[in-house]
């Protein structure tokens, strides 16, 4: 059980570059959609105020860390990122949904390569 | 059986069983695997209301509380290292809980985070204080209820009912590539930890003593384990749907736990987002308190202390001060700026492992016809208690494994 554990450990400890990535890109993904479907339906009025700008500045936040945690700060996922981060508190929902659509991409493909 | 009690019994259970955890967890099933995971959560609700009402019975019969059997069931050193783990896991929780509900005011008010954790804190406290355990309970209970509107905007959305009721059955999705089977198994495992927890056992035992419980109240123990968990485990179920119909088709993760709310939101507007977000606070306020007040009952019970909160707070003391310290660490947690979605990651993973270590016991003593007489286990409570604790040992060998490979589910 121990050597299990130990192999596990040196596993995860070991792997680097867009594979050890990989988390990062999917949160980065799931949180420019979730700030597209934010800016959505404040457009829609059916969120409040104080709700909507929270809302915002975590997915700004949590993107931020995102992108620090990244070990390819020059790789196309690290540039789509910072993109996303350039992007207005009330952005264009279909703006942000083609990030998220892009970042899907590359996910995609880094998993199955 | 008074009808009133057993109405507000199950009220309670109902409003009380959804946690952080659950609130996370379901929405991220549901984005990332459809309805596929449906069935662990109803499992782990059988789970917990066959462990539930066997916790209340030997509450109820041997008048014994879940550490006091530890105590001589598992010996003083094993006894004590399940209690260090109980501890550790449980303080987790309500540190998860305590964050949980800070993010919840800061959608509301738009007030600073770590001075409404600060907040929330100095309001339970007073709560736990001045309150006895029955509207302790039933407070946060019944207005965690406003959760309901979850299972509502579920009917609302229309989703495909016949894949949701599909989802009712074991399974393993097909077309998965191995990293997502990692994934899915990993989920299978903090689901069954989220709606498992221990401390709800410990709390739901406690409270069974200090309400003075004896064989008479042995139906309404049953029917509030198994009707109360199961339609509060229906408001969780209905939280993964509407995330498997509005989130998972738009690349919704949710990493934000406000997000669970937009589900209210959607169908029913500012309205829908209000009853989410308030249902979801006082659900999560009461898991807080319930997680805070275990950990104090569990440290009285392990050394032999005056326990309880039909005590004036000074009839005891020790206990008095033991839930204002886990209270006060909880807080402390979160005021180093740890983030809640890593907190609620490491209090089920915490969780499952001692979940085994709890719930032998407690199984042994329901077992043993010297102590509960005719009220032991039959057939049925002891197929189901062995069947769930081998389901449970598994889970808690595969916990940790599973969250290193997967980075905690998230790849």
């Amino acid at each position: 059980m121990r050597w299990i554990l130990l192999l596990v450990f040196l596993l995860a400890a070991c792997s680097k570059g867009p594979q050890a990535d990989l988390p990062y890109i999917g949160q980065a993904r799931s949180l420019a959609a979730e700030w597209a479907l934010v800016n959505e339906q404040a457009v829609e009025g059916k969120l409040t105020g104080s709700y909507v700008q929270t809302m915002r500045q975590s997915a700004r936040e949590q993107l931020q860390t995102c992108e620090k945690a990244l070990s390819q700060p020059q790789s196309d996922y690290a540039q789509e990122i910072t993109a996303i981060l350039k992007q207005p508190d009330d952005a264009s929902p279909a703006a942000l949904r083609a990030h998220a659509r892009k970042l899907k991409r590359i996910e995609d493909s880094l998993e199955s390569a | 059986m008074n009808p009133l009690e057993l109405t507000l019994g199950i009220m309670t259970a109902v409003g009380g069983f959804v946690d952080i955890s659950e609130l996370v967890f379901a929405a991220k099933a549901g984005s990332m695997f459809g309805y596929a995971l449906i069935w662990a959560f109803a499992l782990g609700t059988i789970g917990m209301s066959v462990f539930g009402e066997m916790s209340g019975r030997v509450a109820a019969i041997a008048k014994q509380p879940v550490f006091n059997l530890m105590r001589h069931r598992l010996g003083l050193k094993l006894g004590l290292i399940t209690l260090i783990g109980s501890l550790i896991s449980t303080l987790i929780t309500c540190a998860a809980e305590v964050g949980g509900m800070a993010l919840l005011l800061n959608y509301l008010t738009g007030l600073p985070y770590l001075l409404l954790a600060v907040a929330s804190v100095a309001v339970l406290m007073a709560t736990m204080w001045v309150l006895p355990f029955k509207w302790i309970e039933r407070t946060y209970g019944l207005l965690g209820l406003l959760m309901i509107v979850f299972a509502v905007a579920v009917v609302a959305i229309h989703p495909p009912w016949a894949k949701l009721a599909g989802g009712f059955v074991p399974q393993v999705p097909s077309g998965l590539s191995s990293k997502e089977l990692l994934n899915y198994s990993y989920f299978i495992v903090a689901i069954l930890s989220a709606v498992l927890f221990p401390y709800e056992s410990y709390f739901y035992s406690s409270g069974g003593i200090e309400e003075g419980w004896g064989a008479k109240d042995l139906l309404t123990n049953r029917v509030t384990c198994t009707v109360g968990f199961g339609l509060g485990s229906l408001l969780a179920i209905s939280i993964l749907a509407s995330s498997a119909q509005l989130f998972g088709p738009i690349n919704v993760g949710p990493e934000i736990p406000g997000t669970t709310a937009l589900e209210a939101a959607i169908p029913f507007g500012k309205t829908g987002l209000l009853l989410a977000l308030l249902g979801m606070l006082f659900a999560v306020a009461g898991a807080a308190v319930e997680t805070c007040m275990s950990n104090a009952y569990a440290i009285s019970q392990f050394f032999g202390w005056e326990w309880g909160r039909h005590a004036k707070p000074w009839e005891a003391p020790r206990f008095t001060l033991a839930w204002i310290a886990v209270m006060l660490l909880a807080l402390l947690i979160v005021l180093t700026g740890v983030d809640v979605m890593s907190l609620v990651e490491y209090a089920v993973l915490f969780s499952i492992i001692v979940l085994p270590l709890s719930y032998l016991p407690l199984m042994l003593l329901a077992n043993d016809k010297s102590y509960m007489r005719e009220h032991a286990n039959k057939w049925l409570a002891k197929s189901l208690g062995w069947l769930f604790f081998i389901i449970v040992t598994a889970a808690a060998i595969a916990a940790i494994p599973l969250y290193l490979l997967t980075s905690g589910g998230g790849g």
